[in-house]
């Protein structure tokens, strides 16, 4: 609970120094909206030009790009921490006066910074989902609304775990190791469209190694009322469980790397 | 037992040299910042710390607050080992490092001591009462709503001593807190650290390249070099070995030209007058004195020991640092 509380208390301060410079926000909010807009854009020609991606529907390859657009950037704008500032602190030393203090290492990385900028594409993401849901008419219930959720819960912890790995790297080496993000922006870009249409390589790598398919795929199929392979209802229950999986595992590797951390300067 | 007990601490990093033209790896290279260092810390001890640049200062406080694991030997703070149960341990420590902020850069100082106060998880109402103490004795109630980043380097240093200060930790770790301050301010930061210490009994380990800083506070000192511990006492009896020879400055009524010296004294001129060097053991002063007499009527003739700086070079000079 005082963890929450502790968390809370840190964005509010964080937005708050953010909006010290409120011309240099809403500009960078601004461009994050073209950025984000011409990605839907690509989406939209794409579905213009073929009309239909296998078995996927326009209204499908909406909803697709709108459940990542919006996790993805969740994920950036709450877990700024991870997702961008850490190799920074470490290099700059930040990483010393986090320890110095009587809470865990993580949780002070996520309190050390947030990235409102990222509500523009988060804008973006949604207004793809609500397109999506009226073009597929999809028929909403209460579990659908209950596997969305938990689809964009475990997709915030799969990203996190996945911008770990970068972390890492960073306290080994204290430098940023660029092929890690194969997977973590890669992975945003590839996964905005279903694992079916991948070949063979691709879908193992986003399927075992960097589990996208298993937490927005399966559950986002079913919600379309197209579940992948035919699976039942409680598969996609299960399978976005694979994001918590994924998180744990660096979670447990993240703590063992940083007894290796070396510090930098005086 | 001692609050602070280190026994052979050793910190060895690996570094990486960059590749060379016909290797197919990087060479590594072992590099010691701290070799086998021992010692005690009493409570309520206030205990400087100096050593050349590069000579295991830091690393000695980091591995004492927990930040590095060492590659050798062991240490007990409090009963605890910093680097094992770093959470409880960094409960009662508080570490001031002077060239790196422990506060947010832009809000102002009471937003960043409120989330302090989360974080330290400190009652509301021991919270007040040790802002009031501190903001009072560090003159910081004027700067409360200011952002740190409009704080004078000064200012600033006050402001994170509160900062670290604030969960009133029993023992206190400064790396160079006085850095880049003007007189006033380092004047100010020293009684700060006096009271601190005598008041509340808080333990602090100072390290600092401003040996004034160790003549008005430390009662102890120890000195690191290249890794190794090579000194540690008093600082009267560290300077006493070395603190050999005086200067005197002297000046003549006209232009006079300095008569030859006893041998083992330098002179140069200085000005329009004269320093000359040395040893009252090797030359006594009288006659040092009657030759300058002999030379012609002196106008000014002022005597002094060389300064601390100056000691601490020549004892570096002397260790091989």
């Amino acid at each position: 609970m005082n963890t929450i509380k502790l968390y809370l208390h840190s964005m509010r301060m964080l937005l708050k120094s953010q909006l010290q410079y409120p011309a240099s926000f809403i500009m960078q909010t601004i461009a994050q909206l073209v950025m984000e807009g011409g990605e839907f854009m690509a989406v939209i020609l794409i579905v213009d030009r073929f009309d239909r991606l296998n078995q996927w529907m326009p209204g499908d390859l909406f909803f697709f790009f709108g459940i990542m657009s919006v996790t993805f950037y969740l994920t950036e704008c709450f877990g700024r921490g991870v997702t961008g500032a850490f190799p920074g602190m470490v290099r700059a030393g930040q990483m010393d006066t986090l320890l110095i203090r009587p809470r865990g290492v993580l949780t002070q990385v996520l309190c050390s910074a947030i990235d409102p900028r990222r509500i523009s594409c988060i804008a973006v993401g949604t207004a793809a989902l609500v397109i999506g849901c009226q073009r597929s008419a999809v028929q909403w219930s209460l579990l659908k609304v209950l596997l969305m959720g938990e689809s964009v819960l475990c997709g915030f912890f799969l990203i996190l775990g996945l911008f770990l790995i970068e972390a890492v790297f960073c306290i080994y080496s204290v430098k940023s190791v660029e092929l890690v993000n194969a997977l973590t922006y890669g992975g945003r870009s590839a996964c905005e469209y279903p694992i079916d249409i991948f070949p063979r390589p691709l879908r193992f790598v986003f399927t075992v190694i960097a589990p996208f398919a298993l937490v927005m795929h399966v559950p986002a199929a079913y919600i379309l009322g197209k579940p992948l392979f035919g699976w039942p209802a409680w598969v996609a229950l299960v399978t976005p469980l694979a994001g918590l999986v994924t998180f744990a595992v660096m979670y447990v590797v993240f703590y063992r790397a940083m007894r290796h951390y070396r510090s930098t300067g005086s | 037992m001692a609050y602070i007990e280190a026994k052979g601490l050793t910190k060895v990093f690996t570094v990486r040299k960059k590749r060379e033209k016909g290797h197919l790896m990087r060479e590594k290279q072992q590099i010691t910042a701290l070799d086998s260092v021992s010692f005690r810390v009493e409570e309520g001890e206030l205990v400087g710390y100096i050593g050349p640049n590069g000579a295991g200062k830091s690393t000695t406080v980091k591995l004492l607050s927990g930040i590095l694991t060492p590659s050798a030997g062991t240490a007990c703070v409090n009963g605890l080992i910093p680097w094992e149960n770093r959470r409880q341990h960094v409960r009662d420590i508080g570490v001031v490092f002077g060239q790196r902020s422990q506060l947010w850069w832009d809000v102002p100082i009471a937003d960043s001591f409120a989330l302090l106060r989360d974080i330290y998880r400190i009652p509301l109402s021991s919270y007040t009462k040790r802002l009031d103490e501190l903001t009072d004795a560090l003159q910081l109630e004027s700067l409360l709503r200011t952002p740190l980043r409009q704080l004078s380097l000064g200012q600033r240093m006050r402001a994170e001593l509160c900062g670290s200060l604030l969960h009133s930790p029993r023992l206190l770790f400064l790396d160079e807190p006085t850095i880049g301050l003007d007189a006033v301010s380092k004047l100010a930061l020293r009684d700060f650290l006096r009271h601190e210490n005598k008041e509340n009994g808080t333990t602090v380990l100072l390290t600092t390249h401003d040996m004034e800083d160790i003549a008005a506070l430390c009662s102890r000192v120890m000195v690191l070099g290249h890794g190794k511990k090579l000194f540690d006492g008093a600082l009267n009896d560290l300077l006493a070995r070395y603190d050999t020879s005086r200067i005197v400055f002297v000046r003549y009524d006209g232009d006079i030209v300095l008569p030859p010296l006893p041998e083992q004294c330098t002179s140069e001129r200085d000005g329009d007058g004269y320093r000359i060097v040395y040893e009252p053991a090797q030359v006594p002063t009288s006659v040092l004195l009657s030759a300058l007499q002999a030379a012609g009527p002196i106008r000014e003739l002022t005597a002094q020991p060389q300064s601390i700086d100056h000691l601490i070079a020549k004892m570096y000079r002397e260790m091989d640092l």
